[in-house]
């Protein structure tokens, strides 16, 4: 009887740590493979073009590969060592931006699902709550006023984000809220943001400055390099950390505030720290890449879509295929029209923008998540 | 009348005279919502009776979720207090409540697209920290309840595949992972059909006489409650009307009373109800 009892346990217990379905491993390769031919595309072309093999060479080369002092450089800041000029365009211009594109993407995509279990709203994201346009603003600003200060831009960024997000919670409360009014409430708050932000080019001194910063407004990783890496790496590896183990917290949320509440969860507490990382990720995102419309929003629809609803895997999915977007999606920015590249968020935008509204056509009753 | 009755009678005893602990106890209590103005509830006194089921009946609008809801610390009294086994609820840990205190509420959402078994898991919240992975007592947990609330072959459906009836043994499962003392369930055999309604409640009687675990349950039908019920407390625009054994609480007078009916109780060979016809609004 007892023996039977645990075998029972066991033959559950291989299933319940099998939560990493197929369907999720296929969306993780698949993903891992769009990724790492759309960044070998982007270092390979450009105005200085080699074959794919050359970059390819150029970038698994252990002369750059196992060097102390480059990584170094790379990493920490400081002086390049002299290096071939192939391998100078693969490993500082071309692959930082790969690689900036993959860490927004990522933090992006990882925001929108947090933001959505958390306002237990489909139409969640950062970009519609309002925390993409106050980042926004205090990139710009940052930029603009204080450009002495432009090492603690994702700080900054999340001070604008986190300002933008309670605002946008209290014009939308009303002794609780709907997806529509957050929705609503996001509309104004980003309308306002967005005003301050044009603004702001007035107070620019130059025209250098406004150009940039209006490709920054729409999202784009031109002239990315190592120091946008340096500032994303700790804060995107923490926000993407802790929103991979808040997952369970997530699924719980997702059971409604009463059932949550009744299992021994701090509901506000675990709803104000999961909007803290989801703002995190996105101001991270910003602070390198501008305001990128619609990852973080369709992102975790696609996943949804092909892995269900529960946030471990969806999560997993998100930080993988939140990437090849986005890589993908600024290969086409910067080669389709070349030698003119334009920024990636118009890229995303006219992705996202026919994607959700097919979403909306097919579906019924959405918002509630 | 019957309320100065309850009054007097501070202690329930058994049909030997014996006293009965009660798990759940609610003093001097007035409950309301931040938004009214005027108590929603007020009650001197009420017992859940360790290791029974007791069932909470009224119309509706008497207070019976209100009074669910103060019973598991969802809603702060404003005057009175709870206790869970001689504690106020309120000095409770969130999570320590939560090893306690089952609640299953009346309005649920989920995600359709979630596991019966994964639901059930969900249970075990209180019983992990937050980093701590799924262990072998959560497995043991989990197939237990499963197996009581007779689920276990629709473990890998999802919700949002199954009926009402199933679905409502599939909440039913997660709060008994939750392996506590107590369980509080708000309706939970409204909106099925008779079929389901019969295999809930025999479910939920099967897991008091198996594990003795105190069942407080508010349900809609007198004379369901009447036949499945150890103790019943009915309740009547806020106010405990009378409380005890069915033999003793379900009377004509009651049921004109509280729910506004004119029936006929039998007492023998058991207990039944026979609702007649409505009675006018203004009846005493």
């Amino acid at each position: 009887m007892a023996r039977t009892g645990s075998a029972d346990v066991d033959a559950a217990a291989t299933r319940e740590r099998h939560w990493v379905t197929g369907r999720l491993a296929t969306l993780c390769l698949a993903s891992v493979a769009l990724t790492a031919v759309a960044g070998l595309v982007q270092v390979s072309f450009g105005t200085y073009s080699m074959t794919v093999v050359e970059a390819w060479r150029a970038l698994l080369d252990p002369a750059v590969l196992f060097r102390t002092d480059v990584w170094a450089a790379f990493l920490l800041g400081g002086d390049l060592p002299p290096m071939e000029r192939r391998h100078l365009v693969v490993w500082n211009i071309r692959l930082p931006r790969v690689l900036v594109g993959i860490a927004a993407g990522a933090t992006l995509a990882v925001s929108g699902a947090v933001f959505q279990a958390v306002t237990r709203n489909e139409l969640a994201s950062p970009f519609v709550l309002g925390v993409s346009s106050g980042a926004g603003f205090a990139v710009l600003a940052t930029l603009v006023l204080f450009s002495g200060l432009a090492p603690f831009l994702p700080l900054f960024a999340a001070l604008g984000g986190a300002a933008a997000f309670v605002l946008v919670y209290a014009i939308a409360w009303k002794g609780g809220t709907t997806p529509v009014r957050l929705v609503l409430a996001g509309i104004v708050v980003s309308m306002i943001f967005h005003s301050l932000q044009q603004g702001l080019f007035y107070l620019a001194d130059d025209l250098g400055a406004v150009q940039s910063a209006i490709a920054w407004t729409t999202g784009s990783l031109t002239g990315a390099d190592w120091e946008q890496v340096r500032v994303v790496l700790l804060p995107g590896t923490a926000a993407v950390g802790l929103s991979l183990l808040g997952a369970r917290q997530l699924n719980l949320l997702l059971l409604g505030e009463r059932t949550a509440k009744s299992l021994g969860m701090r509901v506000e507490t675990v709803r104000f720290g999961m909007a803290a990382v989801a703002i995190l990720a996105a101001s991270t995102a910003i602070a390198v890449a501008g305001i990128v419309s619609f990852v973080g929003l369709v992102v975790p629809h696609i996943v949804r879509t092909i892995v269900g609803s529960d946030y471990r895997r969806l999560m997993v999915g998100c930080v993988f295929a939140g990437p090849a977007l986005m890589v993908a999606a600024d290969v086409l920015a910067r080669l389709a029209l070349a030698p003119i590249q334009v920024p990636v968020g118009v890229v995303t935008g006219l992705i996202g923008g026919p994607y959700f509204l097919y979403l909306m056509r097919r579906r019924q009753g959405m918002g509630d998540l | 009348m019957a309320e100065s009755k309850n009054q007097k009678r501070e202690r329930i005893t058994d049909s030997s005279g014996v006293e009965v602990q009660s798990a759940l106890v609610g003093e001097d209590l007035a409950l309301q919502y931040p938004e009214s103005e005027e108590p929603v509830v007020e009650c001197a006194r009420l017992d859940i009776p360790e290791g029974a089921v007791t069932a909470l009946v009224g119309p509706n609008g008497s207070g019976k979720s209100t009074l669910l809801k103060a019973l598991s610390d969802q809603l702060a009294p404003a005057e009175g207090q709870v206790t869970l086994d001689g504690r106020a609820v309120d000095s409770y840990g969130a999570t320590e409540l939560a090893q306690r205190l089952g609640v299953l509420a009346q309005e649920r959402e989920s995600p359709g697209s979630i596991t019966v078994e994964d639901l059930a898991f969900h249970g075990r919240y209180p019983h992990r920290s937050f980093f701590e992975s799924v262990g072998p007592e959560d497995h043991e947990a989990v197939e237990h309840a499963l197996e009581l609330a007779g689920v276990e072959h629709l473990r890998d459906a999802e919700l949002s595949q199954l009926s009402g009836g199933q679905q409502q043994l599939a909440w039913i499962a997660m709060v008994l992972a939750q392996e506590t003392d107590v369980l509080l369930l708000d309706e939970p055999t409204t909106f099925l059909d008779l079929h389901n309604q019969f295999t809930v409640l025999e479910r939920i009687r099967r897991l008091n006489e198996r594990e003795g675990v105190t069942v407080a349950v508010v349900l809609h039908d007198i004379s369901q409650a009447a036949r499945f019920a150890d103790y019943l407390v009915a309740l009547r625009d806020g106010r405990l009307y009378d409380w005890g054994p069915p033999t003793d609480v379900v009377t004509e007078q009651l049921l004109a009373d509280v729910f506004g009916v004119e029936a006929t109780v039998r007492y023998e060979p058991e207990l039944q109800v026979l609702p007649k016809r409505a009675l006018a609004e203004d009846t005493p």
